[in-house]
């Protein structure tokens, strides 16, 4: 991180070697004045641990580039990071700490909609801008908080882009279920009124609760409603055993996806051949086409070998883009004049565009749909990022 | 949003109901065995299943050899670690009130997740072995729980059979139904507390080799099979042996009923006020409690 003391030490060491060797040594404008700091709490121990750590990651490397492009309002950015153990109430206090004893500039987001949620009512009472890559429930932009800014796209249309595949290729009935939490509730009204909208019929809804294991009896009548579309709103071990219990009990719909869970590789090594046909939803993958999405990559790599990258970790570099390109057309650190700044921003950063509504909720960011080709993830939506087409329709089982 | 329901759908639930209920019944028996021999009930039970399906697992991982196959290692190797148990920690308690086993075995049922997690890691896991499903009519039949059905139906009947006429068997009965009486008949009890704990660790750990070519292997798996186990014995009657495969088949209809009728979230539920209703109705289970 950037504050830890062997960091400056290793400054110092590095001062003196200059000195001695008697290197000319020259002082850039941004490192004369003191840097602009952002604090931010992440999860990067308990159980958000692993995708908390590419968050940081992304914030890291976006700090590390901007300042080597010279930094902004000619200054350096320093990040200010502690851990919130993925506690919600450790997040609120650290955050009160961020602003009041650190006195942090600016403010970037947690891991979590949970997290965000508690720790969004701190920096809306000392009116600070934050802008909170990694959640995505809408109710928390929606509550008539004036500086909190979203940055993915939201749980309601996670299955836009299976229902518009579908209706595209004239399926007329889906069928949607659901683990009965409140994130994939969330997807579910979202894509019972989408569904609407395309012209297709909702022949079944049902949620099942969490930890559920045997799905047989709700296959059962998902197999009895012959539904064309089966989308599942899932975190990861229902979506493989959903899938599983499909093909135990031969549902066949034309098209089946998942929301979370079916983007992981362990999706595919867990199902083999099994996941084949499905489809996914995802916030981001490395290879969409975003504005220095390729270099962003590159350069991840380099700096954290060996390290996993996914959409955390874009989504933090991303909102980091966001929250500098802001302070920049704002020329100061101002809160309200940053919040104004925000509102207007409507560009792409390396997770894809982004623009919020007058309330800070994002309107820009896309959800893109994969399928599993041959244990690849294909993107086959929307068009315009598609790098592939969709195996249309799912053989039946008994026919693979 | 539903569907309407056609007495095919209720075929095909009843079929689902049957498959799992027999492995519940398998499962269950074990911990009746343990409760009938020495009034402990094993919170660790489904834990041991747990290990079961992990051994299944490596089997299949590293071998690569037919799952099914790695029953014939996991049932002795259970079966001692089911002794070594009884020997080292739970013997201590028999005698004990009840709430020192229960704190003792819920105990090690948290240790060996821990250790499970340790070693394992919390990777979900899974044999991909055989999947899909025999089509027979308009029922689909899963190719893994049939094989499930059939193995613990077999297992079942060896141990009642071991039960009923064996020596060793009559001596475990004699036991449950009073140990004193069978001290004094020259019945080692405490070898047959052994022996009982063998067997009930192999029957937890056969259900965990059937169920990992079913669901997702992970440590904390087995916590569902212990409240289900649990389950089942109370609604046969703690102890009493047929009453856990009677209670093993009831659960699993009710489940798959409850979510067809209901959903699938009220399914649980649904079992639970079964177990309710029960206690008031017939404190001492279907088939009474403790008979052999």
């Amino acid at each position: 991180m950037f504050r830890k003391k062997h960091d400056r030490l290793t400054a110092g060491w590095v001062a003196v070697l200059a000195f001695v060797l008697g290197i000319e040594t020259w002082v850039t404008p941004a490192a004369a004045q003191s840097p602009i700091k952002i604090g931010a709490s992440l999860s990067l121990t308990g159980t958000y641990a692993a995708l908390g750590q590419n968050q940081q990651r992304g914030y890291q490397l976006c700090a590390k580039q901007m300042n080597e492009k010279g930094g902004v309002l000619g200054r350096k950015i320093e990040f200010v990071l502690y851990d919130d153990q993925s506690q919600p109430a450790t997040g609120v206090r650290l955050y009160e700490k961020l602003i009041t004893s650190d006195k942090v500039d600016a403010i970037m987001g947690p891991y979590s909609s949970a997290i965000t949620e508690a720790v969004a009512n701190v920096n809306e009472k000392y009116k600070m801008p934050m802008v909170a890559p990694m959640a995505s429930t809408t109710s928390i932009f929606k509550k008539g908080r004036k500086f909190a800014f979203m940055v993915q796209s939201p749980a309601e249309v996670y299955l836009e882009g299976l229902i518009d595949m579908a209706a595209k290729r004239g399926l007329k009935t889906v069928a949607i279920i659901n683990e009965d939490t409140l994130f994939p509730k969330a997807t579910v009204q979202g894509t019972v009124e989408i569904a609407k909208k395309k012209g297709l019929q909702v022949v079944f809804v049902e949620a099942y609760p969490k930890g559920n294991t045997d799905f047989s009896a709700l296959m059962t009548k998902i197999r009895a409603a012959n539904p064309d579309v089966l989308g599942a709103a899932t975190y990861f071990d229902d979506a493989v055993a959903i899938t599983r219990q499909m093909k135990e009990l031969n549902v066949n719909p034309k098209m089946y996806g998942v929301t979370v869970g079916g983007d992981l590789p362990k999706f595919y090594e867990l199902l083999g051949k099994n996941a084949e046909y499905v489809y996914g939803a995802s916030q981001w993958e490395p290879e969409l086409p975003y504005p220095g999405a390729k270099e962003f990559n590159e350069s991840y790599k380099k700096e954290f070998p060996g390290a996993d990258l996914s959409y955390h970790s874009a989504g933090g570099y991303g909102g980091c883009q966001a929250l500098v390109e802001a302070i920049k057309r704002a020329g100061s650190l101002d809160g309200e004049k940053i919040r104004e700044a925000v509102l207007k921003l409507d560009f792409n950063t390396v997770y894809g565009g982004f623009k919020v509504d007058q309330d800070g909720f994002q309107v820009s960011h896309k959800m893109v749909m994969f399928q599993w080709q041959e244990g690849k993830k294909v993107i086959v939506w929307p068009d315009e990022l598609a790098a592939g087409k969709a195996r249309f329709p799912a053989p039946p089982w008994n026919q693979r | 949003m539903g569907v309407t329901i056609t007495p095919t759908m209720v075929g095909q639930v009843v079929i689902s109901g049957l498959l799992a209920g027999a492995l519940y019944s398998m499962v269950a028996l074990g911990l009746a065995l343990i409760y009938g021999v020495m009034r402990v009930i094993n919170i660790a039970h489904g834990t041991l299943l747990m290990l079961g399906a992990y051994t299944t697992f490596w089997w299949f991982r590293l071998l690569g050899i037919n799952p099914y196959l790695s029953l014939l290692v996991a049932l002795p190797l259970m079966f001692f670690v089911g002794m070594l148990l009884q020997r080292t920690l739970v013997a201590r308690v028999v005698d004990a009130p009840e709430l020192s086993s229960l704190l003792l075995t819920f105990g090690i049922s948290i240790a060996l997740v821990n250790v499970a997690q340790l070693t394992f890691t919390s990777d979900v896991r899974s044999v991909e072995f055989l999947t899909g499903a025999f089509l027979v009519g308009p029922f689909a039949l899963s190719k893994s729980r049939l094989v499930a059905f059939a193995v613990a139906v077999a297992i079942t009947a060896i141990a009642f059979w071991f039960l009923q006429k064996t020596k060793l068997g009559k001596a475990i009965r004699a036991t449950s139904q009073s140990s004193e009486v069978a001290m004094v008949c020259g019945i080692n009890v405490h070898r047959i507390h052994l022996y009982a704990f063998g067997i009930a660790s192999a029957l937890a750990s056969a259900g965990g080799s059937l169920v990992a070519v079913m669901v997702a292997i992970q440590p904390e798996m087995g916590q569902v099979y212990t409240f289900k186990s649990f389950l089942v014995i109370v609604l046969g009657g703690a102890g009493n042996y047929p009453g856990a495969l009677l209670g093993g088949m009831l659960l699993g209809l009710v489940e798959q009923l409850a979510s067809l009728f209901l959903t699938t979230q009220l399914s649980e539920a649904v079992a639970y006020v079964l177990l309710v209703l029960v206690l008031l109705l017939r404190p001492t289970g279907l088939l009474g409690g403790r008979a052999t």
